[in-house]
């Protein structure tokens, strides 16, 4: 559903236009399909349906305001009407053409994205049409649609129908408006509808800014209303459209192709309408169509010549090979010596090759003929040329028998009985015989049948066996064995008709080795802005992120990544929360049939520091779980794509990229909980400790003892101490920890102290800010100093090191 | 006949309380210093116990536990080490004692939570520390067990310096059957004259009763000294000084089983627990009358099977520094062979007046000391 709205600019460049894309664009009728089968795109029961329409024409516009290279801000209202909801979509986006209107919000199936492989939200351009048809069934009313170009126009408001019948919207009124927005779309649709799915609603406009953390979303329903504000102003990188990959597509897919493909060959086709196919390998796809669509030829061992005298010495029933005799004896009304030339050079001919195939003697045949006509002025016709090549043929299949037996002997085990091989080999040249294309042409099913019943019949006579191994093994020596025919392929259009040729076309594409598709085209949200679309709508202690490389599953690129939300004031009661996201589209439905969620249940996530009672299932925490598919393709479970289908390709990065964000997750709660228990320690002992040294002062009647050092030192604490002599102001920086700090210590002072080499100094209303940046190893001390005049105040703060393990005596 | 070998023994008050308000001002000064307050005590376990050859007794050896204020309990031991430094320290100002139970009610009262004990084991055990760091004795601190109740009936005259006076007791004539009392602090007993040839020391009250009724101390001039058991530290100072000062031998005679061994153990070596006062307390020359395993085969006695934690026992004493010797390790070898223990009664099976008339005197012969 993509490329609706004209582009912003006029005459401005490399954008196509509204117009232009229109003609990428193609109609499929199922309205009336549609309306038998509602609960297959998502609208099978009222609360439902209103989720549904929110959500196709939500994604709609935030795929147009982003093609057209501007900031959502999107508006939604749900209001109830009594009889009927209405629903209110606004967006910023380009607007739409005034002959765009009716064929983008009526018809359904319209939109390039059934064809095109492109990361987009809607990905079968069926959601805001099939909103449109929902609430005319439901309501009897009409969607009224309101656009603004930027061509200065001003807006225009529409009301528009569907004819089930025919497919066919119908604009009822067409009018000039006046809306305030300076560009964009508004939907207005009324339906049977009720607020029961209220939670999926929320949940689905909250994770879509979640999700799209550049785009504002306003949101209001009879309850309640909510604002989520962008948090980045950065738009999502455009995605590049892509041809399909050939191992991507299905048959009807493919079937459509060829009816709207302007290329007349086959490899033209595949060629122009694919990713990752030039003309190699365009080449290679043909070749496996043609050995489906004519089957191969197979091919036999050339009779030698009697001059050539060896004759090998398996051919134990031709006799002499007599291919001269044979075409001389075919050849007629020619002169005798054009006539043995022409037998002779044919003999010699196919005895120069290994193996020959029918195609082979006729080529053969027709470069000697037009060889002889040229040395010896006399045509050889058609007619002669084919009796050459059968008498010729006929030589050459004469010795099938002991090719047979060489091909059967080979394949199979030296355990077998010579008998029964001899049994097999004479049977199978025997049925290839008996065929009635003596070329000697088969498909490779049709070969394998040939085997089968004489592989039945040896067992059956000869007492022998030939498991499906052997009888494979055969097949394929057999079939390696055959070649390739060079009949010219059925045209595109002729396949298109042909609904047996594409589905050998298709399985000859999906046999061939093929280069996966380019990953260019996908744009996944990136790890920082997950985290901060996290970050914007839940209040956690911790955040991570993670996204993968793309991968790729069938003919279809693909990135996961995951995020983690974790405590503060994230939900703790219960299981944690599981978002879900195809193509930035939040997933609210069918939740336990989802590909995410079983592979979030298989995961030890007591490993990563998360409860998870039973050591499967989901993990319950004050926790929230983000993981975003995003494909050319998604493969869903259904066509309303509530769920991810189980694909073993996606479920494996879902887990790697869920355990890459867990793993900071982990080191995270180890690091907390080793703070914690260090906390916990600091303040009993930072307790006990004054109390003893009061006693001790008081038992030994001395002053009053700090503490503080003796406490930094068991907490392997920093300990960052003033000293004041005079004028110089010493910072020490006591490091008791074993490892390094580095941390950033500033202090405030209100007297001058002058340049310094080390800090950093401001002056700001009287205050100065002294900022060091030592370095500080473990067990050492690092010694801050400055000089002032006269009296001041100071106050010291340190950045950089944990609370938990800073002690400021200064 | 006075006490003058006891120098380290014999601190007077202000000598005490000068070395724990010293060992507070350590602490202080590990304050003051920015450290880590900290105090150093011997590993208290039979692997850190080794022989002192000048003494002849088993003192602890080189290894240190450090109580230390960098773990929670660490600080928490010191503060009650502290508090506890306090009470002693005001204690001694007063000339005031109290027992070891008391200490432990008495940290009730004091204000800060936290410097109270938990069970009395933790008094005991701090108050133990204490001695080991501060070098003064317990009786020093002026704290006394609950009880001693640890009697002696024999030839012996003497002069106790009690709070009430002196008093001056003959151990035979002027006590009643139950014999004389030995008070907390045996120090303050000054003997005046002996009759006696040998000390023997009895495990058990049935054991003491009988040799009482029978007469023996009077037929053979011993000193009975009743251990009641594992014997308290008083019971142990007092045999010590019975040999050093008035050269008697000192015999023990207890049940024959792992236990009462230990019993022998702590009168003639010194206990694990309180080995850094094992010069103070411990008598090596102690020999051990029975009931050796050997008796229990020689004289057919009625016995009972050794139970798990026997055996065990055994075997730990098999590799206790103090036991290596010939005697133990064939005894204690013997034993675990016949699986049998037997109590001091059960001499009874031969009659009541076995025990005096037979096996004391035959076992005593054995060890020259009749």
């Amino acid at each position: 559903m993509t490329s609706f709205q004209s582009q912003l600019g006029e005459g401005g460049g490399s954008g196509a236009t509204a117009e232009e894309l229109a003609e990428g664009q193609r109609s499929i009728s199922i309205a009336e399909f549609f309306e038998k089968n509602k609960q297959m795109l998502g609208f099978d029961s009222d609360a439902k349906a209103l989720v549904t329409a929110v959500k196709e024409a939500v994604d709609n516009s935030l795929d147009a305001t982003e093609e057209a290279n501007i900031l959502p801000d999107i508006y939604v209202e749900i209001e109830d009407r009594g009889d009927y909801y209405r629903l209110v979509v606004e967006d910023n986006g380009p607007g739409i053409t005034k002959e765009q209107v009716p064929k983008v919000f009526g018809k359904l199936l319209y939109g390039s994205r059934f064809h095109a492989r492109e990361q987009k939200r809607g990905q079968q351009g069926i959601g805001i049409s099939a909103s449109v048809l929902y609430a005319q069934l439901t309501s009897g009313k009409p969607a009224k649609i309101t656009s603004k170009t930027e061509t200065g126009d001003g807006a225009r408001y529409f009301e528009l129908t569907i004819d089930t019948d025919t497919n066919e919207p119908e604009i009822d009124v067409d009018e000039p408006a006046t809306w305030e927005r300076p560009h964009g779309t508004r939907i207005e649709l009324e339906m049977e509808a009720n607020m029961r799915a209220r939670r999926q609603l929320r949940d689905y406009v909250k994770y879509t800014a979640v999700v799209n953390p550049h785009a504002r979303i306003e949101f209001h329903e009879p309850a309640d209303s909510f604002k989520f504000e962008r948090a980045t102003d950065e738009l999502p990188p455009e995605t590049e459209e892509i041809r399909p990959h050939p191992h991507g597509v299905e048959l009807g897919t493919l079937l459509k192709m060829l009816d709207a493909t302007d290329s007349y060959s086959t490899s033209g086709f595949l060629q122009e309408e694919f990713t990752r196919v030039g003309a190699k390998t365009a080449d290679g796809v043909c070749d496996r169509f043609r050995d489906r669509q004519f089957g191969r030829e197979l091919t036999w061992r050339p009779p030698r010549s009697t001059d050539g005298g060896a004759l090998e010495a398996h051919r134990n029933g031709g006799g002499e090979a007599a291919v001269t005799p044979a075409v001389r004896e075919a050849v007629a009304n020619k002169s005798a010596e054009a006539t043995t030339g022409f037998a002779d050079r044919v003999a010699d001919a196919l005895a120069d090759r290994d193996e020959l195939a029918h195609a082979t003697v006729v080529e053969v045949v027709d470069e000697v003929a037009d060889g002889i006509a040229d040395d010896h002025g006399e045509t050889f016709g058609e007619t002669v040329r084919k009796k050459a090549v059968a008498a010729a043929w006929g030589e050459v299949t004469d010795g099938r028998a002991a090719d047979c037996y060489e091909l059967v002997d080979g394949a199979t085990t030296t355990r077998k009985d010579d008998a029964a091989v001899e049994g097999l080999a004479t049977r199978l040249a025997e049925r290839f015989a008996d065929r009635d294309d003596d070329r000697g042409r088969l498909t490779r099913e049709e070969l394998r049948a040939s085997v089968d019943r004489a592989a039945d019949a040896t067992e059956e006579y000869d007492d022998a066996t030939f498991g499906d191994t052997a009888r494979e093994n055969v097949t394929d020596a057999f079939w390696e064995r055959a070649r390739t025919v060079p009949d010219e392929l059925p045209s595109v259009s002729a396949v298109a008709d042909d609904r047996d040729a594409a589905a050998r076309l298709l399985e000859a594409m999906r046999a061939t080795d093929i280069l996966s598709p380019p990953t260019g085209c996908l744009a996944p949200i990136s790890e920082e802005l997950v985290e901060a679309g996290l970050r914007k709508e839940y209040d956690a202690d911790f955040y991570a992120a993670a996204t993968r490389d793309a991968e790729v599953h069938g003919g279809d690129p693909f990135v996961v990544e995951a995020g983690i939300a974790y405590g503060g004031d994230v939900d703790g009661d219960g299981d944690v929360d599981v978002l879900r996201f195809a193509n930035r589209v939040p997933l609210v439905y069918q939740r336990g049939a989802c590909a995410t969620v079983d592979v979030v249940k298989d995961i030890n996530w007591r490993n990563y520091g998360l409860d998870q009672p039973g050591g499967s299932g989901i993990p319950t925490d004050p926790a929230v779980l983000m993981i975003h598919v995003a494909s050319t393709n998604v493969p869903f479970t259904s066509e309303s794509k509530d769920a991810v289908a189980n694909v073993p390709e996606i479920e494996r990065e879902i887990e790697l990229a869920l355990r890459e964000a867990a793993r900071e997750l982990k080191s995270y709660l180890n690091k907390r909980r080793s703070l914690e228990k260090r906390r916990r320690k600091q303040n009993v002992i930072a307790d006990i400790l004054p109390e003893m040294a009061e006693k001790l002062s008081e038992v030994t009647d001395r002053e009053s003892l700090d503490v503080d050092d003796s406490l930094a030192r068991i907490m392997n604490n920093v300990l960052v101490e003033r000293t004041v002599d005079g004028s110089t102001i010493e910072l020490s920086v006591h490091n008791y920890d074993d490892t390094g700090v580095a941390g950033e210590v500033t202090e405030i002072v209100t007297a001058d102290p002058g340049d310094h080499d080390e800090a950093t100094v401001v002056e700001m209303d009287g205050e100065w800010f002294l900022k060091w940046s030592p370095e500080v190893a473990a067990g050492e001390t690092a010694t801050l100093r400055y000089e002032i005049d006269g009296d001041a105040e100071f106050d010291v703060s340190v950045e950089g090191i944990e609370a938990e393990r800073l002690t400021i005596d200064a | 006949m006075s006490t003058d070998t006891d120098t380290d023994a014999d601190l007077n008050e202000e000598e005490a309380r000068e070395q724990l308000l010293d060992l507070a001002a350590q602490f202080y000064d590990q304050f003051a210093d920015g450290s880590v307050p900290r105090m150093e005590i011997p590993t208290r376990t039979k692997s850190n116990i080794v022989f002192d050859e000048d003494e002849d007794v088993w003192v602890y050896g080189d290894r240190h536990s450090t109580r230390s204020a960098n773990s929670v309990n660490g600080a928490r031991k010191l503060l009650k080490a502290t508090y506890t430094i306090e009470f002693l320290a005001d204690q001694l100002a007063e000339d005031r004692s109290s027992t070891l139970r008391e200490l432990y009610y008495l940290s009730e009262s004091w204000e800060e939570e936290r410097a109270q004990f938990n069970d009395q084991d933790e008094s005991n055990q701090l108050i133990e520390d204490l001695e080991i760091v501060a070098d003064v004795t317990r009786e020093d601190f002026h704290m006394r067990p609950e009880e001693s109740g640890a009697t002696v009936m024999g030839p012996l005259y003497l002069r106790e310096q009690t709070r009430r006076g002196e008093r001056e007791i003959h151990c035979q004539k002027d006590v009643g059957e139950g014999g004389y009392q030995i008070p907390n602090d045996p120090d303050t007993i000054e003997f005046l004259d002996v009759d006696a040839d040998f000390v023997l020391c009895v495990e058990t009250g049935g054991m003491r009763d009988r040799l009482v009724e029978n007469g023996f101390d009077e037929e053979y001039d011993v000193v009975v000294v009743h251990l009641k058991g594992q014997p308290a530290r008083a019971t142990r100072r007092l045999t010590k000084r019975l040999r050093d000062e008035l050269d008697l031998p000192v015999v023990v005679f207890t049940d024959g089983d792992p236990w009462s061994y230990r019993i022998y153990g702590s009168v003639a070596y010194g206990s694990i627990k309180s080995a850094h006062l094992s010069e103070y307390l411990a008598t090596p020359e102690a020999q051990f009358v029975g009931i050796r395993p050997q008796d229990i085969v020689d004289y057919d006695l009625p016995t009972d099977p050794l139970a798990d934690s026997d055996i065990n026992a055994l075997e730990s004493e098999l590799d206790d520094p103090r036991f290596q010797d010939d005697f133990w390790t064939e005894q204690i070898e013997l034993q675990l062979d016949i699986e049998k223990k037997a109590e001091q009664q059960a001499l009874a099976s031969r009659g009541l007046d076995f025990v005096t008339d037979t096996y004391l005197p035959e076992r005593l012969e054995e060890m020259d000391v009749l």
